[in-house]
């Protein structure tokens, strides 16, 4: 089998995302130099999302969402003590005499008590060393950006217009996407281009995702609801009233934070702290300070991390 | 901890937010929008009882959609009078007929033209088995593994089987096109 057949077999698994690795650089490789096999992959690639255009396929029926929310709210919690059963334990603890009642002896708690706040002190010292690990949703954001550059991801809506994208989003996301419209109403030099968007799966949802190009370098940007992730990890920066979460994932900067119910995270490759990402919300020369508030603090070992 | 019991509750929103997927596996199982009511609810009352087994880390949705197909199993061992385990070819050709039959409907005709119905009506033309794996993996996005597992066969089948029902579904695609562009060009030279 020569390589372009093999390549050709291939290109499912690709579009499947279940190429990885070697594999997938090699394949990328090939798609770079033979232009047949790059036609042959663009046909399949709208093949493709011509069948993934069609998700959702139904919509329940407002009977039956209903019907489930009842059932939702009327079956008894799984993780109840059964009524019996606590009973019991209830009265064993009342009981002279149960075995129970060994731990309830005053010098127990006490020792107890005692052993509870060494290791809690402990844990409180060890915490504050150690450096924060980056957020679940930090940590996704990133992966979904680098996905995206290595076209895994398809942008499902193409559009440098905010409220086309912003409409787009009402009704596949549990939570409103309001992009800002900064540039078009200040009249401004055009620093950044918005690309599209698409749905990212995350805890059993949907986030929303917003691509951007600032001078050719692509920019992230994902969003969810502030109940589905919250932001934490990494250096903690205060603006403004909000709490920024900066980390730095494998070579790439991610600002994270809540505001209004809406957790977000930026990803892009840009300087010191990525901070220059925040223009595609936050434009204007009165931004600026909130801007600057966020990079490295210059002392005399140079820039922070 | 989750909990299960209460439509606030993470398990409950988390749940709730399938419900569109699953009536969705459902339609695709059963073809039949009673049928695929109920055997939505038949989910979420095993998914509240089973709930504790599930594991901290698993993966909600291919839980329920595992929950779902099992489910559907189960009827169909049950119900004799229900859907049997056959290839769906006949079906298959009377629904295409069907299509054939109401493409004279210029209203339709108007709607096929529209990619996006056409791939539609096109999974639904696909025999069950097809169905589903389209579903479960272009629609829903499940990974190979994780459709391995909601199916209870190995990913290579997985891999297989859906490569036979993209193929199935483009051809479905060629024709109707074909179709149409013939049909068009006759009643232009009429």
């Amino acid at each position: 089998m020569n390589q372009c057949e093999e390549i050709r077999n291939q290109i499912a698994f690709y579009l499947d995302d279940e190429l990885e690795g070697g594999d997938r650089t090699e394949f990328d490789e090939h798609l770079r130099a033979c232009e047949t096999c790059r036609e042959i992959f663009e046909r399949e690639r709208r093949f493709f999302e011509s069948i993934r255009d069609c998700s959702p396929l139904y919509a329940a029926p407002p009977e039956l969402r209903a019907r489930v929310e009842q059932i939702l709210s009327a079956a008894p919690s799984p993780h109840a003590t059964p009524a019996k059963l606590l009973h019991r334990i209830q009265r064993s603890l009342r009981l002279p005499g149960s075995r129970f009642t060994g731990f309830l002896n005053p010098r127990t708690v006490a020792a107890l008590l005692a052993a509870f706040l060494l290791i809690g002190w402990g844990l409180i010292e060890y915490m504050k060393t150690r450096p924060s690990p980056p957020s679940q949703f930090a940590m996704m954001a990133v992966a979904t950006h680098q996905r995206h550059l290595r076209e895994q991801l398809p942008l499902e809506i193409g559009s440098d217009v905010p409220e086309r994208i912003s409409n787009w989003f009402a009704g596949k996301v549990p939570f409103s996407v309001k992009l800002p419209n900064y540039q078009e109403s200040s009249g401004q030099e055009k620093l950044y281009r918005l690309e599209g968007a698409r749905l990212v799966g995350y805890n059993n949802g949907y986030a929303a995702y917003v691509a951007y190009l600032m001078q050719k370098r692509p920019i992230s940007l994902v969003v969810t609801s502030e109940a589905t992730a919250k932001p934490s990890g990494g250096e903690e920066i205060v603006s403004k009233g909000l709490t920024f979460h900066y980390d730095s994932i494998q070579g790439l900067k991610v600002i994270t934070w809540s505001d209004r119910g809406l957790t977000y995270a930026l990803v892009s490759d840009l300087e010191e702290r990525g901070q220059q990402s925040c223009m595609v919300c936050h434009q204007g020369t009165k931004d600026q300070d909130f801007i600057e508030s966020l990079k490295p603090k210059q002392t005399a070992n140079g820039p922070s991390p | 901890m989750i909990e299960a019991g209460n439509r606030n509750t993470p398990f409950s929103q988390a749940a709730l937010e399938h419900i569109d997927a699953l009536y969705g596996f459902a339609m695709a199982l059963t073809r039949n929008q009673t049928e695929a009511e109920d055997l939505v609810q038949e989910t979420y009352l095993r998914a509240v009882r089973a709930f504790g087994r599930l594991m901290p880390d698993s993966n909600l949705k291919s839980w329920l959609f595992a929950i779902m197909r099992n489910a559907w199993l189960n009827q169909l061992r049950h119900d004799r009078s229900g859907p049997r385990f056959v290839e769906i070819d006949e079906e298959e050709s009377g629904r295409s007929q069907w299509l054939d039959h109401q493409s004279n409907d210029p209203h339709v005709v108007y709607l096929r033209k529209l990619e996006r119905d056409e791939v539609k009506a096109a999974i639904d033309c696909l025999p069950r088995f097809q169905r589903e794996i389209v579903l479960l993996r272009d629609i829903e996005g499940f990974s190979y593994q994780q459709i391995a597992s909601i199916l209870g066969c190995p990913a290579g089948t997985v891999m297989s089987r859906l490569g036979r029902a993209r193929e199935k579904l483009r051809r479905l695609l060629t024709e109707w096109r074909t179709g149409n562009a013939n049909r068009a060009a006759r009643a232009k030279e009429a």
